[in-house]
């Protein structure tokens, strides 16, 4: 590891000077300056197989804890140590002290009974000591000058303490007792801790996307999270439908996935399982599940991202000197730490450097509008096209012997809008010049729409259709009991005998239209599937390759010029995954079975991708942190939710189901169950209390009950919220007094020793207060004054663009308060007029 | 624990050592099983290069930092009770809960210390600031090769405006303890001796 180490230290100086990030066609280096890390070169199998190999106990532990540190959600591993303390303590078990334990002195006890059950001398002399201490406290707490709650609580401590200690004082058993129980708690607290690197252990994909996490940053990671987290809702979807319906209705085959196969019988097996029933309560239940979840894990991101605000003071301080993990004992790890800083670096860098953007407003906007139109212009586009598409396809499904292209027309031309008018989106995009995150926002937004837009156009369709076939089907019931009629009064049959039951496909049968609705979808989400899994083979994969091997016999870089490698699309990514979830929670009705061909395609998805972008990809150019969008996902996808319930709560309510197929048929609506069930299944008053409750004279009440209550808690939260910020600004001003005060006075003292050496120094802002009081104030310090005054939006001192102005300048109080600022002319463009820093750099 | 005091015997100036560090006998036993381990020429010190094996420094980017720790004032080897004073600050701190004697010395695992003891690795010339010179250096390697010197100097100017406080372009060891105000020390810096 030695050689590795000497090979990287003088790196940077043997790099040369900046300029580097340009692209220098002459030399076949990776564009960016930088070890590509998703490059094909890198092999990833490789990795991932030395990382299976076992190593030592200390260094796997070490590791974990790494790990463990940089989990949590997509922030950098410095943030998770401002975690309040006692998070912190679950998650470092590992290297801290064991466990700091409550009562004093027990760490020192511990080391001592560690060997044997018995005490040392001098321990229990100590202890001893304590004891009585605090009883010497107990006794003269009334004479303290304590507020009363302290005394109650010193008492409380005091008393608890002599209580556990005395044990360990006196002889034999008590001793023997104490001992046992320092031991019990002991084990307890190592119990503890085993438990929780084994939850961490069995935090799935976690390796893997922290590795990703580390090369690609925290935004690529939130899509695997999200993915991950995906999977396990749709595990337990599926979990329930299994569990409830395919099972039960017996065993399992092809056409179990769809509505048409489970049959009408109100009661199956010996236990007398009703399965209508349980058809309607899953149904429901699929969507009252994810509602709740998506709704519950957006709330615990907003707990979450509540107290993070007031952290920003020394982001940069603490990257500087925490983020550095000093267990680290293994050069892959390291090797991502080192990848991992350097980019929570860059996202600090890219924020720093929009939030300070000089830029020509007018150009800006024009760009934006224009870019607005042409998205517009580009989802009208798309809607017509599917609109066409969808009447075409009515036609040919009135036709005969249609061939393959004509029938998979739809879902062709959707899934190739899918793929293509994202990255024209992005491309379009690129005028708005907009932060990457904000950006991101309004990618995902555009794409959302162009998704609900083609989904919705779909659904309508289909809705023509099955109403097309709800009108045939009245014909079809009609012969068929006529059918039947004829069957079972034909003349010339023995009476006595019974007649067998004629078989189902001798009788004309309806259409069925649940089935076809879920045939539909499904073809529509394996289609979705495999356009995804092409594109991401042929878009990136063979994309990477023919760049990697193309390289060596090309008239241009490949690498630097033209195709590149890809970057991962993140919003279209998370998108697809939204919608196919949309369609998944639709469909499922239908088709029970779709809910279990998704968890297998997340699962594909999980590896296949994660391949890929390590493979394939390569770092966004502008690599930025993603904070909180993990919470616009879920809104996204609560939106999805809320939309694909509508189609499903309209078919239940007042669509008639088919007639002969499927658990409902037979009823008039499909709800019909709910009240069949409980007229013969539970006892009547029961029923009565349903039929009471389902009264509209309650509902109504009840709404308007639920409508107050939101309306009272979202008062209540945002009064908080002000109060919460109004705070954060009071704590933020009063430590800029602070640094401004200490500023000046260390600056007068400083001068009076010597003088020299801070002309050269670059901060100026500090320098510029105590300029401002000894020398008379010149129209160009009066325009950094009120630059300062303007806060985060100014640059200021630094002597590059990259990161200018500081957050905190002695002078950014606000306007009233500054004693030194009053100078009208200075209220003329500010930072537009003075160019940072010859303006601002002190002439002495 | 008879044979264990008679183990801890060996340990040269084992009293003192536990007084000023504060380890137990238990730890002290262990620590010095360690010592013995890393010494591998028995010779009863340590040098630079028996430190330098240790795979977590190795790899880590002020590794020679730490390394430097060990040996103030520019001598070439450790032995026990100095190796044994570095790692002090590492000791969990138990909870006294103020009743020390204030005319004794801060013991070394005291939060100030251990603050001092991170701060110092930053403080290559030991002048009692981290400059805007050494915080660039320290920077450089720990982001590696991947960021331009342009980008580094903007890290660095903008870490030490963020904690300079009296403006002298540099961080002083008050400034870095009020930066890391919010950090949980006296956890991340406490390191768990096996018994």
């Amino acid at each position: 590891t030695s050689g590795r180490r000497s090979a990287r230290k003088p790196a940077p100086k043997a790099e040369g000077p900046p300029g580097r990030r340009g692209a220098q066609p002459g030399q076949k280096e990776p564009p960016r300056g930088e070890p590509r890390p998703g490059s094909p070169r890198r092999k990833p199998t490789e990795r991932t197989g030395r990382r299976g190999e076992v190593r030592g106990q200390e260094r796997s532990a070490a590791e974990r804890t790494s790990e463990r540190r940089r989990k949590g959600d997509d922030r950098a591993s410095f943030k998770e140590q401002r975690a309040p303390p006692k998070k912190e303590k679950e998650a470092l078990r590992e290297e801290e002290t064991w466990k700091r334990p409550r009562k004093p002195r027990s760490s020192s006890l511990a080391s001592g009974d560690s060997g044997g059950e018995s005490l040392s001398e001098e321990e229990l002399a100590r202890i001893l000591e304590q004891v009585e201490e605090k009883k010497k406290l107990i006794a003269t707490m009334r004479n303290k000058p304590w507020p009363m709650a302290k005394k109650l609580t010193e008492l409380r401590d005091a008393q608890a303490f002599v209580e556990k200690y005395e044990g360990a004082l006196g002889k034999g058993k008590g001793q023997r007792l104490y001992a046992y129980r320092m031991l019990m708690a002991k084990k307890w607290i190592k119990f503890k801790r085993d438990f929780d690197n084994f939850k961490t252990q069995c935090i799935p994909w976690e390796m893997k996307i922290k590795d990703i996490e580390s090369h690609f940053g925290s935004s690529v990671a939130s899509y695997f999270i999200f993915l991950r987290w995906m999977y396990g809702v749709n595990l337990v979807l599926f979990g329930l439908i299994f569990g409830l319906v395919i099972i039960p209705e017996g065993y399992i085959k092809y056409s179990a996935l769809f509505y048409g196969y489970y049959n009408n019988q109100r009661t199956i097996g010996w236990l007398r399982y009703r399965l209508p029933m349980a058809y309607f309560m899953v149904g429901v239940s699929v969507f009252g599940y994810s509602l709740m979840i998506v709704i519950r894990s957006m709330a615990s991101n907003t707990q979450g991202s509540t107290s993070e605000g007031e952290n920003d003071n020394f982001t940069f301080s603490f990257k500087m000197f925490t983020s550095w993990d000093y267990l680290i004992g293994n050069s892959e790890t390291a090797d991502n730490k080192y990848a991992s800083i350097t980019t929570s670096f860059k996202e600090s860098i890219v924020d720093e450097q929009e939030s300070n953007k000089e830029e020509n407003i007018h150009l800006t906007r024009f760009l934006r509008v224009l870019a607005n139109f042409l998205i517009i212009c580009c989802l009208c586009g798309s809607g017509y096209l599917i609109y066409f598409v969808v009447k075409r396809s009515q036609e040919f499904s009135k036709m005969q012997n249609v061939s393959w292209y004509e029938r998979n027309e739809v879902e062709i031309v959707m899934s190739l809008l899918g793929m293509f008018c994202p990255p024209l989106f992005e491309t379009i995009a690129a005028l708005e010049n907009y932060h990457p995150r904000i950006g991101l926002k309004w990618q995902l937004g555009r794409i959302f729409a162009l998704f609900l837009g083609n989904l919705y156009t779909f659904l309508l369709a289909l809705m023509d259709d099955v109403h097309l076939k709800l009108s045939n089907e009245e014909t079809v019931k009609n012969i068929t009991h006529w059918t039947l009629f004829n069957y079972y009064n034909s003349s010339g049959w023995n009476d006595s005998v019974p007649r067998p039951p004629l078989h189902p496909a001798d009788v004309p049968r309806g259409s069925c239209w649940e089935t076809a609705v879920g045939i539909e979808f499904m073809r529509l989400t394996v289609s979705d599937m495999l356009v995804t899994y092409i594109t991401i083979l042929l878009g990136d994969f063979l994309r990477a390759c023919f760049v990697r091997f193309m390289n060596y016999c090309w008239c241009w870089d490949l690498e630097a010029g033209f195709p590149s490698y890809a970057e991962f699309d993140i919003s279209g990514n998370v998108l697809g995954l939204i919608f196919n979830q949309g369609m998944i929670w639709m469909g499922s009705f239908y088709a029970p079975g779709l809910v279990g061909i998704n968890v297998l395609r997340l699962l594909t998805s999980m590896y296949f991708q994660c391949w890929a972008v390590m493979s394939s990809n390569v770092p966004h150019e502008r690599v930025f942190k993603a904070s909180r969008s993990n919470n616009f996902y879920m809104g996204l996808l609560l939106l999805v939710l809320f939309l694909s319930l509508l189609p499903v709560a309209y078919t239940i309510m007042s669509l008639p189901p088919s007639f002969d197929c499927g658990p409902f048929s037979g009823k008039n609506r499909m709800y019909d169950v709910l009240q069949e069930t409980i007229e013969n299944d539970f006892p009547t008053f029961l029923g009565k209390i349903f039929a009471f409750l389902a009264n509209p004279g309650l509902i109504i009440p009840a709404i308007l009950l639920m409508f107050l209550a939101i309306y009272y808690l979202n008062s209540v939260s945002k009064s908080l919220s002000r109060a919460n910020a109004q705070l954060r600004k009071k704590i933020q001003a009063l430590r800029e007094v602070e640094k401004s005060h200490k500023s000046v006075k260390g600056k007068a003292t400083a001068r009076d020793s010597e003088d020299a050496p801070k002309s050269n120094s670059k901060n100026a802002t500090q320098l510029q207060l105590t300029k401002e009081e000894t020398t008379p104030h010149s129209a160009s310090q009066s325009q950094t004054l009120d630059k300062k005054a303007q806060g985060p939006v100014t640059s200021s001192s630094a002597s590059n663009t990259l990161l200018p102005a500081p957050r905190h300048l002695p002078g950014s109080r606000p306007p009233g308060s500054r004693p030194d600022s009053g100078q009208p002319q200075s209220q003329t463009h500010p930072w537009r007029s003075a160019s940072g820093k010859s303006a601002q750099r002190p002439s002495h | 624990m008879g044979s264990r005091s008679s183990h801890a015997a060996l340990i040269p100036d084992v009293e003192n050592i536990r007084r000023e560090t504060g380890f137990s006998q238990a730890s002290l036993l262990r620590l010095y099983h360690r010592f013995r381990a890393l010494d591998r020429s028995k010779k009863g010190y340590l040098s630079r290069a028996d430190l330098q094996q240790i795979g977590a420094l190795a790899v880590n980017p002020l590794g020679d930092r730490i390394i430097d720790s060990f040996f103030p004032d520019g001598s070439q080897r450790v032995d026990f009770s100095g190796f044994v004073r570095v790692l002090a600050h590492f000791r969990p701190i138990d909870d006294d809960t103020g009743v020390r004697d204030p005319k004794q010395p801060e013991p070394l695992n005291s939060r100030t210390n251990k603050l001092r003891f991170a701060f110092q690795l930053y403080d290559l010339d030991q002048d009692g600031k981290i400059s805007r010179h050494e915080m660039l250096q320290v920077l450089r390697l720990m982001v590696g090769v991947q960021v331009t010197e342009e980008q580094l100097e903007s890290i660095t100017d903008r870490t030490v405006q963020e904690a300079d406080e009296d403006g002298d372009g540099a961080v002083s060891f008050l400034e870095f303890t009020k930066s890391l105000e919010k950090m949980d020390i006296e956890q991340k810096m406490s390191i768990r001796i096996l018994k």
